[in-house]
């Protein structure tokens, strides 16, 4: 039958059976599984963070390798142009240079040519002076002599011309 | 009804020691039970007890989330209502394994045992037996479940004053339905249980030692076996209810 006292004091006892359970049992159940909770979320979190991470990073690479490759073709292009324009420039500078050297060759050539014709023409000059005066030394006046000479010396001044 | 070693016998403030002890008793199973399984405490690898141990935390946990409105209240009442799922489950079964009772032929003063109470359970003393076969004890907690609601409830006065009238005025029935329901409710279940076990072993015995109901007997085990620890578990989630319906700190509560 219905007992006061048992009433109460069980309330009692038990909310000391419950302090003890809860302090001895309980707490330190409860906190071991919210340490694992929180160890495997933070590794959750972690995982995905790094997947992140990483999925940014290859990204990252993929730009670049991209980048690098379109740098290599630019300065590929670059050099070629450049080695392109080189070798004209060299080719018409060597084209000059020979023209140049032709040039003067035939300059030079021309005027050997023109020293020696002096010099042939000289040569004939003094040869038929000195043979006409031997031919002619004996009847012919001084001035007639002089009045030849000229006129031989002119005609070849015409021819030399 | 058999007797029980009392305090004050003659006083209205009768204290049933057997009751008191037996509380005391199955709280040391449960926290023997409790620290063995925690020995070896290890947050990587649980082995064996601590599964066990921890898939209880998670049910209790499960069972307070499904009634009540707020994670606060459920992290509020959890170490209570572990507390109470396993104490109850100890409790129920500890009378079911056993009952041991002293056959007393005249009253003695010191267990405060009246000549009245011995000529009513025929000499029978009862000393270990499940707590919560005690009316006054079942009444006891679940009174001290209605104080808790209701202390809760007071955390938020208006909305407690309002939940008196507010759905129904007949809801304030409840307050008293609820904890005597509650309480009579695994009083009955387990006192039932124990009593009719009693009748049946103590029916005559075949071969001066097996009782002839021995199979009913069993049967009877079982199956009250399995009404204790469905009791532990209906009070549990009661409790959980009651406290979860006057915490007012939920969203969307009326």
């Amino acid at each position: 039958m219905f007992e006061v006292g048992t009433f109460i004091v069980s309330i009692v006892s038990f909310l000391i059976v419950f302090w003890i359970i809860a302090k001895v049992g309980f707490k330190p159940l409860a906190g071991i599984m919210e340490k694992r909770r929180v160890y495997v979320t933070g590794q959750l979190t972690e995982a995905e963070h790094n997947r992140l991470e990483s999925e940014r990073i290859l990204a990252e690479q993929k730009r670049l390798l991209e980048q690098t490759r379109k740098e290599a073709k630019e300065i590929l292009d670059a050099a070629r142009m450049r080695a392109d324009e080189q070798s004209r420039n060299l080719i018409r500078q060597a084209e000059e240079e020979s023209a140049r050297i032709l040039a003067e060759g035939r300059q030079l050539i021309q005027q050997e040519r023109e020293e020696a014709l002096n010099a042939a023409l000289q040569r004939v000059a003094e040869l038929t002076v000195e043979l006409t005066t031997k031919l002619l030394h004996n009847y012919v006046t001084a001035e007639a002599h002089a009045k030849m000479l000229q006129e031989a010396e002119e005609k070849l001044g015409e021819l030399a011309c | 009804m058999p007797a029980f070693p009392t305090l004050f016998p003659n006083s209205i403030f009768k204290i049933n020691l057997t009751t008191i002890a037996m509380i005391f008793l199955a709280g040391l199973v449960v926290v023997v039970v409790l620290r063995i399984g925690l020995r070896r405490m290890d947050m990587r690898n649980p082995r064996g007890l601590q599964n066990i141990l921890e898939w209880a935390v998670e049910f209790t946990r499960t069972m307070a989330r499904d009634t009540m409105p707020t994670e606060g209240a459920v992290n509020f009442i959890l170490p209570l209502a572990f507390t109470m799922l396993t104490f109850l489950f100890v409790s129920n079964w500890l009378g079911l394994i056993s009952i041991i009772a002293l056959h007393l032929h005249s009253p003695s003063g010191m267990w405060g045992i009246t000549a009245h109470d011995l000529s009513q359970s025929k000499g029978e003393v009862v000393l270990f037996d499940s707590p919560t076969a005690n009316m006054s004890m079942t009444l006891g907690l679940a009174v001290m479940v209605w104080i808790l609601s209701h202390a809760r409830g007071l955390r938020h006065p208006k909305k407690w004053l309002k939940h008196f009238y507010s759905p129904s005025p007949l809801a304030v029935i409840e307050e008293i339905t609820n904890p005597l329901t509650h309480g009579m409710r695994l009083y009955g279940n387990i006192f039932a249980g124990e009593a009719l076990l009693t009748v049946m072993v103590t029916a005559p015995r075949l071969l001066g030692w097996i009782p002839w109901t021995l199979p009913l007997i069993l049967v009877w085990l079982l199956y009250s076996l399995f009404v204790s620890t469905i009791q532990a578990y209906v009070f549990s989630i009661l409790m959980c209810l009651y406290v979860g319906n006057k915490s007012f700190d939920g969203p969307g509560h009326h």
